[in-house]
């Protein structure tokens, strides 16, 4: 194929699937059905089902084992065409809306006055810092597998590479624990939830990618619930009196049972520091 | 609560809420520009298969004939390989003519890019490469 003909035919196929994606995309056609139409949008990824009853441990409690994936489809839903809206989402905001974080006001302050290039570079994604807890939880678009027996639950995280150790053997914490990213946890099970509660947080990590960053006295608490085979929910609670006015509270994110591969991804390419640094000094020449 | 806590509080809320949905994602718009977004043709020279993002390079002829070669940033490795598109797909295409919509970096570097998407000229499929701007 000559380079003018490549160039013709994918500009005449550009311009196609510009066409198609406006009028044949399921999004679209979800988006605004036509008048009297009967038929729900066919979508390649939807929504997965709940699946049968959860497996369970041999102590009888809930096994929380398995490859996770944060959104309803249980497999990859980012840069892919054709996906149910519900399918991609963590949670519905009208059947369980997340509150908003209750900042003191010197936190508010604090977070107001970051710039847009400063917001950035204090995001996990792009300074390639792990995540830690409990932002692994609430801002990772990625994988994680839970190894889960009586004695512990291993959490291996699909970004960084990052793993934690969770024992749910009855051991004690630590008085006063070194400042680890995941915190240093205690177990235990109400009923067929795990509540895990950790304290003694590394102080650079931050909760949320808004700014929203943490005290060295933040305690977190987990609620680990799998009500069904296929769906794991997770809901943290975060209270950080030096910063937040309140505890908070996630909604009930949930989590599906994905039978895919899991990828490795170290960090070691980062161009986005030295990208966003340059525009943060052009930020500040323009001050 | 004074007025002014108040306020602030508000304002933070408003704030957090119109974030909401890119909690999971940093975003291109903060280092991309969504106002020098165009397509580009031209021949593929080479991949790095990197994260957090990999890159591929294109030699794009200018309108005086020049050719620089480019630089597109992608999407993390994870989201590529689970939209189905591999780094084997990239080595049997470098050499060969390839199609891309990309936006230019803000801070003005030269002839580097994030893809938003893309389409070998083997197969002629649009792959999304990334978030796509505009």
């Amino acid at each position: 194929m000559t380079g003018l003909r490549f160039r013709l035919s994918v500009g005449c196929a550009a311009i196609a699937a510009l066409i198609g994606v406006q009028y044949a995309s399921p999004r679209a056609q979800g988006a605004r059905p036509a008048a009297g139409a009967q038929t729900a949008p066919k979508y390649t990824i939807t929504v997965m089902p709940p699946g049968g009853p959860p497996p369970r441990l041999p102590d009888g409690h809930i096994d929380l084992s398995g490859h996770w994936l944060p959104n309803s489809a249980g497999q990859g839903v980012s840069g892919r065409d054709g996906v149910d809206p519900a399918a991609r989402r963590q949670f519905d905001p009208k059947v369980t809306p997340e509150e908003q974080p209750s900042f003191q006001p010197w936190a508010a302050e604090k977070i107001k006055n970051m710039t847009p290039v400063e917001l950035e570079l204090a995001k996990s994604s792009v300074n390639c810092m792990p995540r830690g807890l409990p932002a692994i939880w609430l801002q990772n678009p990625y994988s994680t597998v839970i190894v889960h027996t009586p004695t512990m639950m291993a959490q291996l995280y699909e970004v960084l590479n990052n793993w934690r150790l969770v024992y749910t053997d009855g051991r004690p914490a630590p008085k006063d624990p070194e400042p680890w990213f995941h915190g240093t946890s205690t177990t235990r099970w109400e009923g067929d939830t795990l509540v895990v509660n950790s304290h003694g947080f590394d102080e650079r990590t931050y909760v949320m990618p808004t700014g929203w960053f943490h005290s060295d006295e933040m305690k977190v608490t987990e609620r680990y619930t799998r009500p069904s085979k296929n769906h794991l929910i997770v809901q943290i609670t975060v209270d950080d009196p030096k910063v937040l006015t309140k505890p908070w509270t996630s909604a009930p994110r949930r989590w599906t049972l994905g039978n895919g591969e899991v990828y490795e991804f170290y960090c070691t390419n980062n161009h986005e520091l030295d990208e966003l640094g340059k525009l943060k000094e052009q930020e500040s020449y323009g001050k | 609560m004074t007025i002014r806590r108040l306020t602030i509080a508000a304002i933070m809320a408003a704030v957090l809420a119109a974030a909401a949905p890119s909690f999971a994602h940093h975003s291109f718009a903060a280092e991309f520009d969504a106002n020098k977004c165009r397509e580009f043709t031209g021949t593929l020279t080479k991949v790095e298969w990197t994260n957090p993002h990999g890159f591929f390079h294109v030699d794009v002829k200018d309108t005086d004939g020049t050719v620089h070669n480019w630089s597109f940033q992608t999407y993390a490795l994870i989201t590529l390989r689970r939209a189905g598109t591999s780094l084997e797909l990239f080595k049997q295409n470098i050499g060969k003519d390839v199609w891309v919509r990309g936006c230019e970096a803000k801070n003005g570097r030269p002839f580097y890019a994030a893809a938003g998407s893309l389409k070998f000229a083997s197969d002629g499929v649009l792959r999304q490469m990334g978030q796509l701007q505009d």
